[in-house]
């Protein structure tokens, strides 16, 4: 036996002995699985929660949703997963489209989540309702001045606009519900008259935003709700306040984070049981507290931070078009330029 | 006994040696010159296994190492040793494991005992546990001598071993290599330039002109 | 052999396989609206972060290996330090540090009264942040390089009156090219595939591109079609550095120690300075700015779960390390390739090229495959393997097989090619079996680049993220996945802690290295 064969059985033996660790994982009827885009700091304490109150164990992969569901394709009908949780609307409605989920519809669900947050067929249910709107500095706007997206555009807000990266889902989908009110070509010169307004290269996360608007490099800026409340958390007396959007007009852009029962689960019935579970008062409650989310069922109260924003109209839009246009959204800013 | 037959060297497309042959008996000490590119090292590489050349027989001891210039045994298996011109000790192995590489098949004892014959033999005792970067040239020629002699080789090969030293010593150490070899009677071949040293090192000279070798 | 490495360059084959399926109206919006640009932006790019690597990473061996000055002796290995952090970790630390909003900008506009600016806006920001997260690369392969080089030779020109400039330009330097050129592929390499780094500055490169045509235009295909280009860039860099290289071989086996300059007095400090200021800048700054944001958030970040995170990531990387740096070894032993084998020699280029490709798409890349090859079975009659493979741990060691033979089999090769062809045939001569002459002289004689090579392999495998997070089976969270997803929330104070683990861990690796260096290198 020469040195290569040596060393090829060497290296086989130690794969299939890492191999069986990886696999050896007991299957178990009150075990559900998930893939999940939400990260596991938003969803362990969730399920930490269910398993306590329902004895069934929760397995959960996190990882990014195009791949997660990339995954799930290719898996097929030999996936562990019972369950794909992801934040919006767009990539619920593409999971769904590509055949990933199975139909759910029980009283349940129907009773704790309004239907306008729940796929027709359902084929995914919204857990969590998350707005976008405008933050604004208090020190150098006079919120008289705000009032919608679009009058961002305006040629007042030169060098003064800070936005988020055109490849954020939350911006994509925003672009979709104005090329939804608005058609494309005026959608088109909002986002040109955006791009005019930046006082910066759009920034990768909301925090960057609005702390580009704390240290006088822009004066106004759209960010998720949650994203604020984190930052006035940490810092009380920080000088921006929240503009709801577009109350005489279309509405604030709201979107979703949910889940849907897989297609091929194996466990189909925990899954379900989950996604009930999830839409429960108690777990609302944890979404709501946890990440400063708006709850799914509108029977749970806000959090006591995200109530002091005071109530707003929401854009009724429904979420699936932010899936169907999204496409047209990618290539309306990549045309004008919105990096 | 060593016969070297109808030996033809081609460069690209010049022929640069042309039917050598070349017989030795055992213990001879043969010495082969001539300019750069003469072919004399290529020659020598073709003894040991090591190229391939246009033509070329070689027998040693009744074997056919090679013939029609491809080799029917490898140079592993050919018992010759080799001394190289800038002796590719293994810069890794002290003197000890350099020298007993070729003899890794005899007990700790037996290797112990040859490398300590062939060090006293070279008069280099006591340097077993040295590493090759640690000693001159010429004690790292000597350990080179002594590695290629430690298999008891049928024939020894060395390629130009002398050219890097300094000429005061030269001299004195190339006498000394032929008193070593000489006392364990194997038949060698020194392949140099240097026809001064040819003349005091062997018993036999051949000179490569004009593709052709004439032995004096 | 040739086996080995096809299925090392299998997710190359697969995505190259992508062209049958065209998409023509994305391409057409693609090659109008976003190429053009797209490709300018990574040729400025590249020309940037490799001018940069090479003069930095170059100096900097130079300075270390050939001059003793103040402090020399611990900033040799200093500078390695940076390497341990993941380049987006870094990105962020600088973006929090030297943005608008950033204390230096803050300190500039109120002490100094300074106008304050976007250092997103120009690429010089981004350029300077890859060179100072990859110079560690052309560091390390050129500090070698020159450690190798005779210090006669030097010596020689020194007396010949040339000045220690002239010494660099005309006889360092050029003996180094094969260093230089190789750290320089590597990191070109890695520009290419990151994406974390210029996502955060909004930096649109190639890579945009393809991850636009799959998270937007949900074409896997044309994703996968503009990443087969970038291998085809890998491939013509791996070309020019094979031709740069020539038909030249650098053989050498001294190392030495003795120093052939010293700088004393002002100018000693001077250089002191310098190489520190580099140490400061790509490492003890974004450290300390990394400790203190860990540290108030420890209490809140800390768990049990991170006994299990650091088990995880411990496993995968010397794993990884092990199969991949064997697989390079026995694919770079001089006796491996015959010169007349092209076609071994080109599978074994192709299974190289993997470093090039985005980690996602790489990832993806092996799923079809082995979906491809599961689906070829069942036609066969033989049952799925998918279920077996999809989600096991094999399959993501394979990913990190493909993705970092580059690494190995570069460091590999560079210490085999110093092998000179005489210690072969004297080994042979005195009787010597292929295994003996492998274990007995090859391998001793590679273990530098060996050592090299899974070092580095073992930090890219820490840190790499995008293949292990589509990969990875249940409950294999590593440390990088945890540092991502809690900067993908932007909560930065709380990721620190995982990524202090991270640099703790390199350092631990490194200080392996160091040991082992020394002791394998000392009589080389």
């Amino acid at each position: 036996m020469n040195i290569k064969t040596q060393g090829v059985l060497v290296l086989a033996v130690l794969v299939l002995a890492v191999t069986s660790i990886g696999t050896a994982q007991a299957k178990s009827e009150g075990l559900v699985t998930i893939y999940s885009s939400r990260k596991e700091h938003l969803i362990k304490p969730l399920f930490e929660s269910f398993t306590k109150d329902t004895g069934i164990k929760v397995m959960y992969l996190t990882g990014k949703g195009g791949a997660l569901i990339e995954r799930l394709k290719l898996e097929g009908k030999n996936t562990k997963a019972d369950m794909f949780m992801t934040v919006d609307a767009g990539n619920l409605w593409y999971a769904a489209t590509q055949g990933l989920f199975q139909a759910v519809q029980t009283q349940t669900l129907e009773s704790n989540i309004p239907s306008h947050l729940r796929d027709p067929k359902g084929l995914w249910t919204g857990l969590s309702v998350r707005a976008r709107t405008i933050v604004y500095s208090t020190e150098r706007v006079n919120p008289a001045d705000l009032s919608t997206y679009e009058n961002l555009a305006d040629a007042k807000w030169a060098n003064r606009l800070c936005l988020r990266t055109s490849k954020k889902i939350y911006t994509k989908s925003l672009v979709a519900s104005m090329i939804y009110h608005h058609g494309k070509n005026k959608a088109g010169d909002i986002i040109s008259g955006w791009v005019n307004n930046l006082a910066a290269t759009p920034n990768a996360k909301d925090s960057h935003v609005m702390n580009a608007i704390v240290s006088g490099q822009c004066d106004v800026g759209l960010v998720n709700t949650y994203y604020f409340a984190r930052l006035i958390a940490k810092r009380p007396n920080v000088p921006l306040r929240l503009f709801w959007a577009n109350q005489d007009t279309t509405g604030v852009h709201v979107n979703v984070s949910g889940a849907g029962v897989t297609k091929y689960a194996p466990n189909a019935k925990g899954a379900i049981k989950l996604l009930e579970w999830l839409s429960s008062a108690k777990a609302q409650a944890i979404y709501a507290s946890l990440n400063k989310e708006y709850p799914a069922n509108q029977n749970i109260a806000e959090d006591e931070v995200v109530s002091s924003w005071g109530s707003f109209k929401q854009d009724k839009m429904n979420l699936t078009q932010a899936g169907v246009l999204q496409a047209d959204a990618v290539k309306l800013m990549q045309t004008k330029d919105y990096r | 006994m060593l016969l070297v037959n109808h030996l033809s060297i081609v460069y690209q497309t010049t022929q640069v040696l042309n039917k050598f042959d070349l017989s030795l008996a055992t213990g001879d000490i043969f010495a082969l010159t001539g300019d750069s590119g003469s072919g004399k090292s290529s020659a020598l590489r073709f003894i040991a296994g090591l190229d391939e050349v246009q033509s070329g027989q070689v027998v040693l001891d009744g074997n056919q190492l090679s013939n029609n210039g491809v080799h029917n045994i490898a140079p592993e298996l050919r018992k010759i040793g080799m001394v190289f011109q800038d002796y590719a000790l293994f810069p890794h192995m002290n003197v000890k494991k350099n020298i007993a590489f070729g003899i890794h098949h005899l007990s700790n004892s037996e290797q112990q005992a040859r490398v300590e014959e062939l060090l006293l033999m070279i008069g280099l005792e006591g340097i077993e546990q040295k590493y090759p970067h640690q000693l001159s040239g010429g004690e790292q020629q000597r350990i080179a001598l002594a590695r290629a002699l430690a298999p008891s080789p049928k024939l020894l090969l060395l390629d130009e071993p002398f050219s890097s030293l300094d000429k005061n010593h030269q001299e004195q150490l190339v006498l000394q290599v032929r008193d070593i070899l000489k006392k364990t009677n194997v038949t060698s071949i020194l392949v140099t330039h240097d026809k001064h040293e040819a003349t005091i090192f062997a018993d036999k000279v051949g000179v490569i002109e004009n593709k052709q070798l004439t032995i004096n | 052999m040739s086996v080995l490495a096809l299925s090392v360059a299998m997710p190359i084959f697969v995505v190259a396989l992508s062209w049958l399926f065209p998409e023509r109206e994305l391409w057409a919006h693609f090659s109008t609206v976003l190429l053009p640009n797209l490709i300018s932006a990574t040729a400025v790019l590249l020309t940037g972060v490799g001018l940069g690597v090479t003069l930095l990473g170059t100096i900097l061996a130079y300075l270390v290996v050939m001059v003793e000055f103040p402090g020399r002796r611990w900033l040799e290995w200093a500078l390695f330090l940076p390497f341990a952090i993941p380049a987006y970790v870094l990105a962020f630390v600088y973006l929090g540090v030297f943005d608008y909003s950033g204390y230096v900008q803050v300190w500039m506009r109120e002490v100094l009264g300074l106008p304050g600016f976007d250092i997103r806006t120009r690429s010089w920001a981004v350029i300077l942040t890859f060179v100072l997260v990859f110079y560690p690369y052309v560091y390390m392969m050129v500090r070698a390089s020159f450690k190798r080089q005779k210090i006669n030779i030097i010596e020689a020109s020194q007396l010949l009156g040339a000045s220690p400039l002239r010494v660099f330009f005309n006889i360092s330097l050029p003996m180094a090219r094969p260093a230089v050129a190789a750290g320089l592929l590597v990191t070109l390499m890695e520009t290419l595939a990151d994406f974390g780094v210029v996502s955060l500055f909004n930096f649109d490169t190639f890579t945009t591109a393809i991850y636009s045509a799959w998270g937007d235009f949900r074409s896997i295909e044309v994703a996968a079609q503009l990443a087969s280009l970038l291998v085809l860039a890998a491939f013509f860099l791996i070309y020019f550095e094979k031709k740069a290289r020539g038909q030249a071989k650098y053989y050498s086996t001294d190392v030495s120690n003795k120093k052939p300059y010293h700088a004393l007095g002002i100018v000693g400090w001077l250089i002191s300075l310098f190489v520190f200021g580099v140490f400061m800048l790509s490492f003890a700054m974004p450290m300390l700015q990394l400790i203190i944001w860990g540290w108030t958030s420890i209490s809140e970040e800390w768990s049990a779960k991170y006994v299990d995170l650091i088990v995880s990531t411990s496993v995968l990387t010397v794993s990884a390390a092990l199969i991949t740096i064997s697989i390079a070894t026995i694919l770079a032993l001089p006796s491996c390739c015959k010169k007349n084998n092209l076609w071994l020699k080109g599978v074994i280029s192709m299974a190289t090229l993997g470093y090039a490709l985005p980690g996602s798409i790489m990832a993806v890349g092996l799923l079809y495959g082995i979906n491809q090859i599961s689906a070829i079975s069942v036609y066969f009659g033989a049952q799925s393997i998918n279920h077996i493979i999809f989600g096991s741990i094999a399959l993501l060691l394979f990913a990190y097989v493909s993705r970092f033979m580059a690494i190995g089999y570069s460091s590999i090769k560079a210490s085999a090619e110093q092998i000179k062809p005489m210690f072969t045939q004297s080994a042979h001569l005195l009787g010597a079996s292929r295994l003996r002459l492998i274990w007995q002289v090859y391998l001793p004689m590679m273990m530098p680049g060996i050592l090299a090579g899974s070092l580095l392999i073992a930090v890219d495998v820490m840190k790499e993220l995008p293949a292990t997070y589509l990969l990875r089976p249940f409950g294999w969270d590593t440390l990088a996945v945890q540092v991502y997803e809690l900067s993908a929330e932007g909560l930065f104070e709380r990721a620190a802690v995982p990524a202090l683990i991270m640099v703790l861990f390199g350092a631990v690796l490194m200080l392996i290295f160091q040991l082992l260096d020394k002791k394998s290198s000392k009589n080389l």
